[in-house]
C-alpha cells in the first residue's frame, strides 16, 4: 500500500497486523509517514515501541533496517566500515603492477570495499525507503546522538574517503527510548514524539486476545486484571505488556483454565522478574488480587 | 496572554497563534513546528477534534512532562469562550513556567559572621595566605575572608575539573591498531603497513550523581560545596544534581545552563522549611523511587553532601543508602563536621548510614574538597 490518507486507516492495517493501537499512536505514525519526519517512542519498557516499528513496516510492505544502540556504539559499527582484509590483498595482488598510487588508492576505497552497516544501509536503499529503527537510543553515548543530528535532519551521511552519500528514499526513521537518560534538546526538535503508557484494561485485554487467540475468555480476564493491579503495587520492575502475554502463554502451556493459587504461584516468574516482586506478590498471595 | 482561538480569523492563523501561546507557555516550538502543524493538519485531520489534538500533541511535545502541558493548554486555548473569559482571567496561571528573574535573596549563604566566629578564623596558622585560607573551615569564615576565597575556590575547583580532564587524555597511547588509519597510511609505502597508528582509547564515561544537603544546620557549607559541585559539572558531562532539605529539587538543568543564580534562588525559596529539620532518609528514598530508574544504571558514583543530622528515621536513611549502594559503583559521603577536632559519627542517621558508604570524609574546607579528585579519579 502507497497511499495513506487517513490515521483511522493506520488503525485498521495495524489491527489486520496483530497491533491494538490507539487514536494517538496511528495520528503519529500517520505524521511519520506523511511529514517525513522522525518519530521519536519513549514508554516504560514492554509496552510495544520496538514492535510499532516492526508492524509499521509490515503495514508499508518494506525492509526494516534495526540498529540495537547499546554504550560505545561508534560509527563503524552502526554506519560503515572497510573491508580491512580485502583492502590488504587487493594492494598486494596490485603490487608490481603500474597503475599510479592515486589509481591504486582510488581502487581500494570503492564501494566493493565497503561494509554497509544499518545507517548506511538506510541511506542507500534502491527501490523503496526501508523503515528504519533506531531501538534504545537513550542507551547509546551523546557522541552518537550528535551524529544522528546530520543523518535525521538531511537524510546524508559523509564518508571521507568516498563524499557525501544522498538518500534516494528518505528512510521512515523510528526511534525508541526507555528515558533512562534524557535524549538532547537539539535531538527531540528533529522528531515528532510519542508517549506509550501502560494500557488499560479493555486495551490490553484486547492486545492479549490479538495475540493469543485461543485464550480462554477467564483466564484472559484474570490474568490482565492481575497485572494492571501488580502496575499499582510499588515494585522494582513493572511488567509490561510483553510480560502479560508471556504469563498468559505460560498459563495456557501449562494447561490452566483459569488461575488457582498454585498456578499462581508456579507461574509467577514469568511475570515478575526479580526475587523481591515475585516474594512481595506472593505474601499478599492470589486472595489479594481477585 | 496571547490570543485564543475566537479571536483569530481563519484556522492557520488560529494554529500559529497556538503555536506561539504554547511557546509563550514553555513548550519548546519553533518555526518548524508550527510549519510542521500546518502541513500536516491539512484535510482530513481538521475535520475531527481528537485527530487534530493528537497530531498537534505530537509536533509540539518533547517528553510526557510537556504532554501533560499541552492537555492543559489545548483546552485553554481552543475552549475558552469570550463569555466566561472574565473570570478565568486570574486563574489561567500554569505551572511549569519559570520565573527567570527571580532575585535571589540568599545569594551568599552564610556570610556576616559573629565577632567570635571571626576570631577563630583568624587563629588558624599557615605559610601564607591561601594556605591560610584553604585550610579554613568554612564555617569560620568572616566578612573580609569570604570574597579572596571564593576567588581561590573558583580557581582551584577549575583547576581540578581541567586535570580531572587531562588525566584521561594522556592515557591514549596504547590502544588497538587502527587498521584503518594505517592501512590509510601505507599506501605511500605501496601497500606495506610501516607504520602502526592506533585507536585513542575511549574514556569510560563515569556517572555522577551528587545529592546536596542545604538544609539551616548546613546553611555555612552549602554555597561553597554549590560551587563545588558546579566544577564537577565541568568534567562529568552527564552529572545530575539535587539538593534537599525537607523535599528533594533537581537542579541538573539549571547548573547546565550555569544558573547558580536560580539554584540560590531556589534555596532561599526553600528556606521557609528550614525549622521543620532535615529529613534525609525521606529525600534519599524519593530520590531513589523518583530518579533512581533513571539515573542508576551503568553504575555511576554517589556523592552525599551533607551533615547528617537527620530528623527523621534513621532505619528508613540506612535501608535506602543500601538500595541506592546495590546500583552504585561508590557512596561517597562528605560531611563536614567531620573536619571538627573529636567528631564522631554518633548521630542517629550517620550511624545507620556508615554501613554502606564506600567512602566517608570530611568537607569542611577547601583542602579536603580538593582531596576529593583523587577519589574520583581513580574510580
Amino acid at each position: 500500500m502507497q497511499t495513506i490518507e487517513h490515521p483511522d486507516r493506520i488503525i485498521r492495517e495495524l489491527e489486520k497486523h496483530n497491533y491494538v493501537a490507539d487514536e494517538e499512536l496511528a495520528t503519529a505514525l500517520f505524521l511519520l509517514v506523511k511529514l517525513q519526519k522522525p518519530l521519536l517512542l519513549e514508554g516504560p519498557p514492554g509496552v510495544g515501541k520496538t514492535e510499532a516499528a516492526l508492524v509499521l513496516s509490515q503495514l508499508l510492505d518494506t525492509e526494516l533496517i534495526r540498529l540495537q544502540c547499546y554504550e560505545g556504539l561508534d560509527v563503524n559499527a552502526a554506519v560503515y566500515e572497510w573491508n580491512y582484509q580485502k583492502q590488504l590483498l587487493s594492494i598486494k595482488l596490485q603490487e608490481g603492477s603500474d597503475r599510479s598510487i592515486e589509481e591504486k588508492e582510488k581502487h581500494i576505497f570503492n564501494h566493493d570495499f565497503l561494509l554497509k552497516r544499518p545507517l548506511l544501509q538506510s541511506i542507500l536503499a534502491e527501490s523503496k525507503a526501508p523503515v528504519l529503527l533506531l531501538d534504545e537510543l537513550d542507551r547509546s553515548d551523546e557522541e552518537f546522538e550528535a551524529y544522528l543530528l546530520e543523518l535525521l535532519s538531511a537524510f546524508q551521511i559523509s564518508i571521507p574517503e568516498m563524499g557525501t552519500l544522498k538518500a534516494t528514499f528518505k528512510p521512515y526513521v523510528v526511534l525508541t527510548s526507555n528515558r533512562t537518560r534524557e535524549l538532547s534538546d537539539a535531538l527531540k526538535r528533529r522528531c515528532l514524539y510519542h508517549w506509550i503508557d501502560y494500557p488499560d484494561l479493555a486495551k490490553e485485554m484486547a492486545i492479549v486476545k490479538k495475540r493469543l487467540p485461543g485464550i480462554e475468555p477467564k483466564l484472559l480476564e484474570q490474568v490482565v486484571g492481575f497485572v494492571q493491579q501488580f502496575r499499582l503495587r510499588k515494585l522494582s520492575k513493572t511488567p509490561g505488556v510483553s510480560e502479560t502475554i508471556d504469563w498468559a502463554e505460560s498459563l495456557m502451556a501449562l494447561g490452566y483454565r483459569e488461575i488457582n493459587s498454585a498456578g499462581f504461584d508456579q507461574t509467577l516468574g514469568s511475570i515478575l522478574k526479580s526475587i523481591e516482586d515475585i516474594q512481595q506478590i506472593k505474601s499478599e498471595g492470589i486472595q489479594a488480587f481477585s | 496572554m496571547k490570543k485564543q482561538a475566537f479571536e483569530t480569523k481563519s484556522i492557520t492563523e488560529s494554529i500559529v497563534a497556538f503555536a506561539q501561546f504554547a511557546r509563550g507557555h514553555g513548550l519548546n516550538v519553533g518555526i518548524q513546528e508550527t510549519q510542521d502543524a500546518l502541513q500536516a493538519l491539512k484535510g482530513p485531520m481538521l475535520t475531527q477534534r481528537s485527530l487534530f489534538k493528537s497530531a498537534l500533541k505530537t509536533i509540539f511535545c518533547a517528553s510526557p512532562e510537556d504532554r501533560r502541558l499541552f492537555d492543559q493548554l489545548f483546552v485553554l486555548f481552543w475552549d475558552t469562550n469570550p463569555t466566561d473569559l472574565r473570570e478565568r482571567k486570574n486563574k489561567t496561571k500554569i505551572q511549569g513556567t519559570f520565573e527567570n528573574k527571580a532575585n535571589p535573596s540568599l545569594v551568599m549563604l552564610g556570610r556576616g559572621k559573629t565577632e567570635a566566629d571571626a576570631e577563630a578564623g583568624k587563629n588558624v596558622s599557615g605559610a601564607n595566605e591561601t594556605e591560610r585560607l584553604k585550610t579554613t573551615d568554612f564555617s569560620k569564615i568572616n566578612e573580609i575572608d569570604a570574597d579572596p576565597l571564593d576567588a581561590i575556590a573558583q580557581k582551584l575547583f577549575q583547576e581540578m575539573a581541567l586535570r580531572l580532564r587531562r588525566r584521561k587524555k594522556e592515557n591514549r597511547k596504547n590502544g588497538p591498531v587502527s587498521l584503518r588509519k594505517t592501512i590509510r597510511r601505507s599506501i605511500g609505502y605501496g601497500g606495506e603497513p610501516i607504520d602502526l597508528f592506533r585507536k585513542a582509547q575511549r574514556p569510560k564515561k563515569q556517572r555522577l550523581i551528587v545529592l546536596l544537603d542545604v538544609s539551616g544546620s548546613m546553611d555555612k557549607y552549602s554555597f561553597y560545596l554549590l560551587r563545588f559541585v558546579c566544577a564537577l559539572r565541568e568534567h562529568f558531562r552527564q552529572m545530575e544534581a539535587f539538593i534537599f532539605s525537607t523535599s528533594l529539587i533537581k537542579i541538573s538543568k539549571m547548573l547546565q545552563s550555569g544558573r547558580l543564580d536560580l539554584v540560590l534562588s531556589v534555596i532561599s525559596r526553600q528556606a521557609d522549611n528550614w525549622s521543620g529539620g532535615t529529613k534525609i532518609g525521606e529525600c534519599l528514598q524519593t530520590f531513589h523511587e523518583k530518579h533512581g530508574k533513571q539515573t542508576l544504571n551503568g553504575s555511576p558514583i554517589v556523592l552525599i553532601l551533607s551533615d547528617g543530622l537527620d530528623t527523621g528515621d534513621p532505619n528508613l536513611l540506612g535501608q535506602v543508602l543500601f538500595n541506592i549502594q546495590k546500583r552504585a559503583r561508590k557512596v561517597i559521603w562528605l560531611n563536614p563536621l567531620k573536619g571538627m577536632k573529636g567528631y564522631e559519627p554518633l548521630a542517629g542517621g550517620m550511624q545507620a548510614a556508615l554501613p554502606w558508604l564506600d567512602v566517608f570524609q570530611s568537607a569542611h574546607n577547601l583542602e579536603s574538597l580538593l582531596e576529593l579528585e583523587n577519589m574520583l579519579g581513580d574510580a
